[in-house]
């Protein structure tokens, strides 16, 4: 069981540079093609600017979760504005909760998304289920 | 390569079912979709590490059929910008080979607010539920004249 005294801990993306290759690399990926009048980022491209926090609690020494045996059990996202090239885009995850459930660990991490001017563009939260080893 | 184009609001009615959308799930495709997101943990890329973690073999992310519940609601909002929320349970594994296919429902509309809400859920071809309890919410642009708004 992860120690509960890591809720709270917190942790920060590197602002993400969002280009057109990297929206376009995201939606040949999902095969999600269709074009806007304007290139839009499909909203789930929030996994992607946001992924570094992710991987920083994943692999986190200290909170120490058992990622191997860690899935994605639940995920809610809402969307303040389009992403689009030329983005700049910073990502903070918070764990706000571990709880356990019959054989296994749930671990919520709520996340939002700021621009370069610190107005929001998206919030999200990851319930991760770890299955006993 | 398809145009997407805006929805009419006017268009949308409580009960009404979105068009489905149906993928087929390969290894390149699980591979592709760990380069683009960066997501590389090895239960989806390496088989014998899945396998010693307890899973039938790799698995596809869970943000992966997301995304296509993500693809069924824009494709027939016909604009990205409109999503305002989203949200679902990964209910069941996608493994390669899987054929899942995503359906939508309208289960509410606004006129004051022109806010949409759609159920979803993700089945694959044994009807299994992979992702359940979706939700999205739309919000479509003040009514105008011209319908390109951006």
């Amino acid at each position: 069981m992860t120690d509960s005294r890591w809720v709270g801990r917190s942790y920060e993306t590197a602002p993400f540079e969002v280009t057109e290759q990297s929206i376009r690399d995201y939606m040949a990926a999902v095969g999600d093609v269709g074009e806007d009048e304007e290139l839009t980022a499909p909203p789930t491209y929030a996994m992607v600017y946001g992924f570094d926090a992710y991987w920083q609690l994943w692999t986190d020494q200290e909170v120490a979760l058992d990622v191997a045996h860690l899935v994605h059990g639940e995920q809610r996202f809402s969307f303040q504005r389009p992403v689009r090239p030329g983005d700049r885009i910073r990502t903070t995850g918070r764990l706000t909760a571990i709880n356990a459930r019959n054989e296994m660990e749930l671990v919520t991490f709520e996340l939002k998304a700021r621009d370069a001017e610190d107005q929001p563009v998206s919030d999200g939260t990851a319930l991760f289920i770890i299955r006993k080893a | 390569m398809k145009t997407l184009r805006t929805l009419d609001f006017e268009q949308v009615s409580p009960g009404q079912a979105l068009p489905p959308l149906t993928k087929h799930v390969t290894v390149e495709q699980i591979r592709q979709y760990a380069e683009a997101s960066g997501d590389h943990n090895p239960i989806h890329l390496d088989e014998s590490f899945a396998r010693s973690a307890g899973l039938p073999g790799v698995i596809a992310h869970g943000m992966l059929t997301m995304a296509f519940a993500n693809q069924m609601v824009t494709d027939w909002l016909g604009n990205r910008s409109l999503l305002k929320s989203l949200h679902g349970r990964f209910a069941g594994m996608v493994v390669p080979g899987d054929d899942v296919t995503c359906s939508g429902t309208v289960a509410s509309k606004d006129d004051g607010t022109r806010r949409v809400v759609i159920n979803l859920v993700v089945t694959n071809q044994r009807g299994e539920k992979v992702f359940n309890k979706g939700v999205a919410e739309a919000e479509f642009p003040p009514q105008r004249s011209s319908t390109h708004a951006a």
